[in-house]
C-alpha cells in the first residue's frame, strides 16, 4: 500500500465516523424502514451496568432519539427515579434541531423535581427527576445521559429494546460487567429470528440489535411485552435494603422472601388472637372459618397504598393493620394470612402480575416480578385464592384481575410456581329472561331478569354501589341503541353465597317500533345486540388472542300489539366457528306471541394472524343478526 | 290546641339542637344514622364543617393569616372511603412558607353499643414537596368502616397574608351544619366575592381588640448594675368579623356538558383590596375591574413586556416593509408568531421568562405570544390590545379579581371591523379561538389601562357540509362517495386531529368509527390553507346497509351517517349546556337504488324547532324508482342553553334521533 493509499484510506475511515457520529442527530439518516408507523425512533440507546460487588451497582444510560411528531414526546423517557438507595451521579439532555445542530442543553439542577406518587398512592418516599421540554419543531432528537448508583441489586433492569408502539430502533446494546465472584442468570425471551450480537464470557456480559421496526398496536392482541425480544437478568447473590441474598430458583426466592421480609410481620396482639379464635369457634372446617376470617378483613380494613423503600417489598406488621384498619396489598395480605393462621388455618403469601391483562410470572426465571400480592389457602387439589384488598369481592373469587396465570406461592419451605383458577366460558354466564309488549303505536314495554356469573359477575360488581342516578344512566348507556328509553324499576341483587348478581330491570320506551306503511318493523333482539365489531386492520400484524371468553343465553316472550300478525320471521341462524358459536331463532308461540331465542359463545385461545379476518367476520354476522328486523303486517 | 302544636314545635326544635359540635362530643345518632336523610345517595357527608381565618400580629414579623379548620364527617358506607384521607396544601415561596399545626384526630366507631374512639397517629400523616412553590400534608384516619365518623381540626399559619383560599361552601357530598368565620383587623379592606346556585349571606359584627408591644431598654452601666427594664404598649383597633352559619347544603353533581361545574360550587372569595397600617401610607391591591386590569397593567410582566420591541424590531421590519394593507399586515405577523414561538403547554396572564427569551428560544407561555403578538402589531401601526381572558378551567370570573383572569389573547381593530387573535395554536385562525378560551367574556386593555368587555364565544356558526352519492345493490351493500365541507372551529378539530398523524391509522379509526366502512381514494384539501374551509372526500364501500325481509329491503337513508344516541339521557337538569360555539351539519345524499325494485313508503319531509330560535331542524325527501335525495339541515344557534330549555334540547335530540333513522321500504317490481 501506498502511502498515498493510506491516506486515503484513513480519511475515509474518519470520514465514515464523523458522518455516521453527526448523523445520527438528524431524522435525515433514519432508514424508511424505521419510520413506519413510528413516532419516535431511537437512535442509539446503550445501557452499561458495571456491578462493583452485590451491594454495589452504577448504571451508565445514553439514549439517543429522535421524535418524529407529537405523539411521539411521550417516549423521551428522560427521567430518574431515585431514593436513598439509588442516588444519580450525573444527568444531562442535550436537544437537537433537525439538522444535527445542538439547540439547548439541561443540565441535572435544571430537571423537574418531583415526589413519584402516582394515581391511587397516598405517600411515596421515592422521588423523581424529569425532562419538562417544548419542542420548537418536529423532528428533534434527544441525547440522554444518566449516571446512577445503588446499592439495591436486588433488580437489574432487563434489555428491551422495543419499549413502546409506534417506536422503531436503530440501534441499542445492553452491557453488563460483573466481578468473578458474582453469578447472573439469564433468561432470552422472543429472540427467535432476530438478528443480534452477544458476547457471554465469565464477567460479561453484551447484547446488541439494530433496525427494530415500530408496532402499532392492533385489538385482540397478545400483550406488548410478549410480542418483543427481552433478556432477563438476576444476580444469584444480590442486596436488598442492605441485607444480603442467595437466590437461584424460585424456591430460594420464596424462602429469601418468607424468612426474611415476611415472617416477622405476622404478629398480633393476644386480645386479637383471642377475639379471632373466638369468633371462628364453631367452625369445624378450615374453609368455613377461612370464611368467617376473609369477611371480618372485608369488614375491617380498606385498602391504602404507601410506599416506603424502594418498590417497597416488605409488608407492614400485621399488629399495625390490626390497629389502624387499612394497608396495601401486601400488609393486607400478610395480615389476612396472620389471622388464618392465629386459627390453625395454613395460607401463602402470593406475588403476581395483577390486573386485567393477563400476565404470568416467568415459571423458569426468579427474579423480582410482580405488581401485586393476594392469598392462597391450599385446599387439597384445588386451591382458594384471596384477593384482601377488595371490600366487595366475594371469597375465593378472582376473575378479572388475578384469574388464568402463573403466580409465585410463597411457603416457609421456598417458593413454588402455581397456575391460577381459569373462568371458563360456561362458568361465566349471563342469563336473561324477557317479557316484551309492544302497543300499535310502536310503544315496548320491557321486564326482564338477568343473571350473571364468573367474569360477567365481575363486570356488573360495581352495579352493586352505585347510586340511583348513575344506575339509570348505566342502563340507557347498555341499551342505547333503544330511544326514548325511561327506567321504571331495578332492583339489584348480589347473591355473594353464589357468586351471582341478578339485575331485575323494567322499562318502557315509545317510537321502539316504526310504523311504515301498513307495517310495523322492529329488531327483535331488544335486549342483548352486538354493535360493535373489532376493529379492521388494511394488514394484521400480531396473532389473535382471545385472553377470556364468555358465554351468553336469552329468552325473550314478546307480546304484539293485537291488530297485527306476523309476515315475516327472521331465519334460524346458527354460526359455529372455531372463535365460538351464534344461535338466534324466532318462534311463533301464538298469533300474537313470539320468542326469541340466542346463545352466543366466545372462546378464549390464541390464533395465528390470518384467522384474524374469520374472527371479524364472525362478530360481523353476529352483529347483523342481531339488528335483523320482524315485519309485522296490519289484519 | 294551638298551644299544643307551639309545644311540639318546641320541643322539636330543642331535640334538633340538641347535637354538640365541640370537639369530640360525637352523639351516637350521628354514629348509628345509616344514611342521609335528606339525601339517601350520599357515600358520605360532612356533619360539620368550621372554619375561622383571622390575622395576628407577630412582633418583628408583622400579620399572618391563621386559618383553623374543624371539620367532623359522617362516612355511609365503602364508596365513601375516599373522605377519611385528606391532602392540604401548603403554599411557600421566597424561603417562607405556610406552617401546619395542632392536627388533632379521631375516628370513632359504635361497637357493641358503645362508642370507640381512635386517635390518628404519626404513622398515618405524611409530608412531602410536591415541587418548588408547594407543600403537602397527607393523612388517613385509622378504622375506617361504613359508619365511622371522623374528626379532625388543624391549624395553618401563613405569612401571605393577602392571599386568603375561598370559603368553599358546597362539596361533592352534602353538608349538615357549616360554620365560618373571617376576622380582619381594620387595616385591611377585604372586599367579599359570593357566587354558586346558594344564598349566602353574612352576619357581620365589630369588635374591639389590641395588639401589645413589649419594648426592653438597658440601662447603661455607668450609675449602677445594667438593668433590663420591660414596658409595654397597647395598641387598639377594630375588627370587622362575618360570620357564616348554613345547614343542610346539598351535594354538587357532576352532568356532562357543563363548561366547568366550579362555575357553580357556592363559594365566598375574601380579595385584599387594600392596607393602611398606622403610620403607613395606603397600599392598594384591587378593588374594582379597573383597578385589576390597572394592576396587571402596571405589573413588569405584562405591560413593559408589551412595551418591548427591540428584539423583534429587524425580522417584523422585513416581512411588512412592502405591506401596506392593515389586514394583510396583521395576517403576516400573526403567522410570523405562530411560526416563530412555540406554545409550552402554560397558562399564563404574566410572561414567565420574558418575551425576548421566548422569541430567542423559540417557546414561550400564552402571556409571552400573545402580547409579543400584540406588540408586533401596534409596532405595525395597527391598533392591537391584548384581551384578558379565564380558560374554561380556570372557571368564569365573576368578580374584580387578579386570579380571575389566566391567559392572554390579542384584539385588533380595522374600520371594517375587529378580530381575535391567539398565537399559540398552530391552526387558530382570526376568530376562531382554541376551545379552551372559549368562556363568556373577555376584557379588553386600551392603551391608558381602561378596559372593555367582549364575547368569546363566536357568533359565527361552525358548519359541517356533508354529501353523499351511493349506489345500494339488492344484497344491501352500499358504495359510493362522500365529501364533506368543514369551517371554522370543525375545520379547527379536524385539523388538530388529521394533520402529522400517520394517515392509515387515521383512515383505520375512521373507518372503525364508522364500524369497518372500507375506504379508498381518501383526500384532504386546504389542510395547510387555514383561510379555505377544510374539504374531505373519500370513496366506500359498507356491507349490509339494508334489512332483506321477504322480497322487501329496508333502510334508512342517512345509513351509517345518522345520529343513533341522544346524548342527553338524564332526566333533568341543574347547569346550562355549554357547546362551545354555535354549528350548524347539513346533509344531501343521493342514493340510486338497485334495479327491480320500487319504493313502497318513505319518511314524510318536517321540520321541527327548539324554542326562541335556539335549534332547528329540517327534513326533505323526494324520490321515484331509480333515484331517492334526501337533504337534512339541523342547527345549535347558541353556544349555551341554560336549564330552563333543558327539556327542549333533550326532546329535539330525542326527534332528531328518530327522525334520521326513519325507514324506506323497497319492494320487488
Amino acid at each position: 500500500m501506498t502511502f498515498k493509499k493510506i491516506v486515503n484510506a484513513l480519511i475515509l475511515f474518519t470520514a465514515l465516523i464523523v458522518t455516521s457520529q453527526e448523523n445520527i442527530y438528524t431524522s435525515f439518516s433514519i432508514p424508511s424502514n424505521l419510520k413506519e408507523n413510528a413516532n419516535a425512533v431511537i437512535r442509539l440507546n446503550n445501557v452499561d451496568i458495571e456491578l462493583k460487588s452485590s451491594d454495589d451497582m452504577l448504571i451508565t444510560e445514553k439514549r439517543i432519539i429522535t421524535i418524529l411528531n407529537k405523539q411521539g414526546n411521550r417516549n423521551i423517557d428522560a427521567f430518574v427515579g431515585y431514593d436513598n438507595t439509588t442516588k444519580i451521579k450525573e444527568l444531562e439532555v442535550l436537544v437537537y434541531d433537525n439538522f444535527g445542530k445542538e439547540i439547548k442543553k439541561i443540565k441535572k439542577n435544571d430537571f423537574k423535581d418531583v415526589s413519584a406518587v402516582s394515581g391511587g398512592t397516598l405517600y411515596s418516599d421515592s422521588r423523581v427527576k424529569y425532562l419538562d421540554y417544548t419542542p420548537v419543531s418536529y423532528p428533534y432528537t434527544i441525547e440522554f445521559t444518566s449516571v446512577v448508583s445503588s446499592s439495591n441489586t436486588a433488580f437489574i433492569q432487563s434489555f428491551m429494546p422495543l419499549d413502546d408502539y409506534y417506536v422503531s430502533v436503530q440501534n441499542s446494546s445492553y452491557n453488563i460487567i460483573y466481578p468473578e465472584n458474582i453469578t447472573i442468570r439469564k433468561k432470552e425471551k422472543h429472540l427467535e429470528g432476530l438478528k443480534f450480537e452477544k458476547e457471554e464470557k465469565q464477567g460479561k456480559l453484551f447484547y446488541k440489535v439494530e433496525n427494530l421496526e415500530a408496532i402499532k398496536p392492533e385489538s385482540y392482541s397478545p400483550l406488548f411485552r410478549d410480542m418483543v425480544p427481552r433478556v432477563l437478568v438476576a444476580l444469584n447473590e444480590f442486596s436488598y435494603e442492605g441485607v444480603p441474598s442467595i437466590v437461584e430458583n424460585w424456591n430460594d426466592f420464596g424462602k429469601w422472601l418468607y424468612h426474611d421480609l415476611i415472617k416477622d410481620t405476622n404478629d398480633l396482639p393476644e386480645s386479637t388472637i383471642s377475639m379471632i379464635q373466638n369468633l371462628v369457634k364453631d367452625e369445624s372446617n378450615d374453609i368455613e372459618k377461612a370464611k368467617k376470617i376473609y369477611q371480618y378483613v372485608q369488614d375491617k380494613t380498606r385498602y391504602i397504598s404507601v410506599q416506603v423503600g424502594i418498590g417497597g417489598w416488605k409488608p407492614f406488621n400485621a399488629s399495625e393493620v390490626d390497629e389502624l384498619g387499612y394497608g396495601d396489598c401486601k400488609a393486607l395480605t400478610n395480615y389476612t394470612m396472620s389471622l388464618l393462621k392465629a386459627v390453625g388455618v395454613k395460607s401463602n403469601y402470593c406475588i403476581v402480575y395483577g390486573g386485567d391483562d393477563i400476565m404470568s410470572l416467568e415459571a423458569d426465571f426468579a427474579s423480582m416480578q410482580g405488581n401485586h400480592v393476594f392469598l392462597n389457602i391450599p385446599n387439597g387439589e384445588e386451591n382458594i385464592w384471596l384477593e384482601c384488598t377488595s371490600q366487595k369481592v366475594p371469597f375465593g373469587f378472582i376473575a378479572d384481575f388475578t384469574d388464568d396465570r402463573d403466580v409465585l406461592v410463597v411457603t416457609p419451605d421456598g417458593g413454588n410456581i402455581i397456575h391460577t383458577k381459569k373462568y371458563n366460558p360456561e362458568e361465566s354466564s349471563q342469563t336473561i329472561k324477557g317479557n316484551c309488549s309492544i302497543d300499535e303505536n310502536g310503544t315496548i314495554q320491557v321486564q326482564t331478569t338477568i343473571s350473571s356469573k364468573g367474569l360477567q359477575y365481575s363486570d356488573k360488581l360495581r352495579l352493586d354501589s352505585e347510586n340511583h342516578r348513575d344506575l339509570d344512566s348505566h342502563y340507557k348507556e347498555r341499551w342505547d341503541y333503544i330511544n326514548n328509553i325511561s327506567i321504571n324499576e331495578m332492583h339489584l341483587n348480589n347473591d355473594k353465597n353464589n357468586i351471582e348478581i341478578i339485575e331485575d330491570i323494567s322499562f318502557s320506551a315509545n317510537n321502539f317500533s316504526k310504523v311504515v306503511g301498513n307495517r310495523m318493523l322492529f329488531v327483535v333482539n331488544t335486549l342483548n345486540r352486538i354493535t360493535s365489531i373489532p376493529d379492521r386492520y388494511r394488514n394484521r400484524n400480531a396473532p389473535l388472542k382471545i385472553e377470556r371468553g364468555f358465554k351468553d343465553v336469552d329468552e325473550v316472550e314478546i307480546k304484539l300489539p293485537s291488530d297485527y300478525i306476523v309476515e315475516a320471521l327472521p331465519k334460524v341462524n346458527l354460526i359455529e366457528t372455531k372463535f365460538g358459536s351464534y344461535k338466534s331463532e324466532t318462534i311463533k308461540k301464538d298469533e300474537n306471541i313470539i320468542i326469541y331465542k340466542r346463545e352466543f359463545i366466545v372462546n378464549d385461545g390464541e390464533f395465528p394472524k390470518e384467522d384474524y379476518n374469520k374472527f371479524r367476520d364472525f362478530f360481523k354476522e353476529v352483529s347483523r343478526q342481531d339488528s335483523a328486523k320482524i315485519a309485522l303486517i296490519k289484519q | 290546641m294551638r298551644i299544643i302544636v307551639l309545644l311540639i314545635c318546641f320541643c322539636f326544635s330543642i331535640s334538633a339542637y340538641t347535637q354538640d359540635y365541640k370537639f369530640g362530643k360525637i352523639s351516637k345518632e350521628e354514629l348509628q344514622e345509616k344514611y342521609n336523610p335528606l339525601d339517601s345517595t350520599a357515600n358520605a357527608t360532612y356533619l360539620y364543617k368550621n372554619r375561622k381565618t383571622s390575622f395576628e400580629y407577630i412582633q418583628g414579623d408583622g400579620f399572618h393569616q391563621v386559618t383553623e379548620v374543624h371539620e367532623r364527617i359522617k362516612i355511609y358506607n365503602q364508596e365513601g372511603f375516599d373522605y377519611a384521607s385528606k391532602s392540604i396544601y401548603l403554599y411557600k415561596s421566597g424561603g417562607v412558607n405556610e406552617k401546619f399545626t395542632g392536627l388533632k384526630a379521631y375516628t370513632y366507631n359504635i361497637i357493641n353499643e358503645k362508642i370507640e374512639e381512635d386517635k390518628l397517629g404519626k404513622e398515618g400523616i405524611f409530608e412531602s414537596e410536591m415541587h418548588k412553590y408547594s407543600n403537602q400534608i397527607k393523612f388517613t384516619m385509622p378504622n375506617i368502616k361504613p359508619g365511622s365518623v371522623i374528626e379532625y381540626k388543624y391549624r395553618i399559619d401563613s405569612p401571605f397574608y393577602w392571599n386568603v383560599n375561598d370559603y368553599i361552601f358546597q362539596h361533592d357530598i352534602p353538608i349538615k351544619k357549616l360554620e365560618a368565620k373571617f376576622e380582619a383587623p381594620e387595616y385591611f379592606k377585604f372586599k367579599v366575592n359570593t357566587k354558586g346556585f346558594l344564598a349566602v349571606t353574612s352576619k357581620n359584627e365589630i369588635k374591639r381588640d389590641k395588639i401589645t408591644f413589649t419594648n426592653k431598654s438597658r440601662s447603661n452601666g455607668f450609675t449602677g448594675p445594667v438593668e433590663t427594664t420591660y414596658n409595654s404598649s397597647d395598641v387598639e383597633f377594630n375588627k370587622n368579623i362575618s360570620n357564616y352559619n348554613l345547614n343542610n347544603i346539598s351535594a354538587l353533581k357532576e352532568e356532562p356538558y357543563v363548561n366547568n361545574i366550579d362555575n357553580y360550587r357556592s363559594s365566598v372569595k375574601y380579595e385584599l383590596s387594600y392596607t393602611k397600617f398606622p403610620n403607613s401610607l395606603l397600599k392598594l391591591y384591587s378593588t374594582t375591574w379597573e383597578d385589576v386590569v390597572k394592576a396587571i397593567y402596571d405589573s413588569s410582566n405584562f405591560g413593559d413586556e408589551l412595551e418591548k420591541t427591540g428584539y423583534y424590531e429587524d425580522e417584523v421590519d422585513a416581512i411588512i416593509s412592502n405591506i401596506s394593507n392593515p389586514m394583510k399586515r396583521a395576517a403576516l405577523i400573526f403567522d410570523f408568531v405562530k411560526s416563530k414561538v412555540k406554545w409550552n403547554g402554560y397558562y399564563g396572564k404574566y410572561a414567565n421568562d420574558g418575551v425576548k427569551k421566548a422569541f430567542k428560544d423559540h417557546v414561550g407561555n400564552t402571556a409571552e405570544i400573545n402580547l409579543m403578538l400584540t406588540s408586533m402589531l401596534r409596532y405595525a401601526g395597527l391598533s392591537a390590545y391584548p384581551v384578558l381572558i379565564s380558560t374554561r378551567d380556570n372557571g368564569v370570573p365573576l368578580f374584580p379579581t387578579r386570579e380571575g383572569y389566566n391567559y392572554v389573547i390579542s384584539y385588533v381593530k380595522f374600520p371594517e371591523g375587529s378580530i381575535l387573535l391567539d398565537a399559540t395554536n398552530k391552526y387558530s385562525v382570526p376568530n376562531v379561538l382554541p376551545f379552551r378560551t372559549l368562556n363568556w367574556q373577555g376584557r379588553v386593555i386600551a392603551e391608558q389601562g381602561g378596559s372593555t368587555l367582549i364575547d368569546l364565544y363566536p357568533a359565527e356558526k361552525s358548519e359541517n357540509k356533508i354529501s353523499m352519492m351511493a349506489t345500494l345493490d339488492e344484497n344491501g351493500n352500499l358504495e359510493g362517495g362522500y365529501r364533506s365541507v368543514k369551517t371554522n372551529h370543525r375545520a379547527l378539530s379536524f385539523r388538530e386531529e388529521y394533520i402529522g398523524v400517520d394517515e392509515d391509522d387515521f383512515l383505520e379509526k375512521l373507518e372503525n368509527k364508522y364500524g369497518g366502512l372500507e375506504i379508498s381514494d381518501y383526500a384532504v384539501e386546504n389542510e395547510n390553507d387555514l383561510s379555505e374551509p377544510i374539504q374531505e372526500s373519500y370513496k366506500f364501500i359498507k356491507e349490509s346497509q339494508a334489512d332483506i325481509i321477504g322480497d322487501k329491503l329496508y333502510f334508512s337513508p342517512m345509513f351509517f351517517l345518522s345520529t343513533d344516541e341522544n346524548p342527553f339521557k338524564l332526566d333533568k337538569r341543574e347547569f346550562p349546556v355549554d357547546f362551545g360555539y354555535p354549528s350548524s351539519v347539513s346533509f344531501r345524499i343521493i342514493i340510486k337504488l338497485p334495479e327491480g325494485y320500487k319504493i313502497d313508503s318513505m319518511p314524510e319531509p318536517g321540520a321541527f324547532m327548539m324554542p326562541d330560535n335556539l335549534g332547528l331542524f329540517k327534513y326533505n325527501i323526494s324520490g321515484n324508482n331509480k333515484m331517492i335525495q334526501l337533504s337534512i339541515e339541523s342547527e345549535i344557534n347558541q353556544s349555551i342553553i341554560i336549564p330552563s330549555y333543558y327539556d327542549s334540547l333533550k326532546a329535539y335530540f330525542s326527534k332528531l334521533v328518530e327522525k334520521e333513522n326513519e325507514q324506506i321500504v323497497l319492494s320487488r317490481i
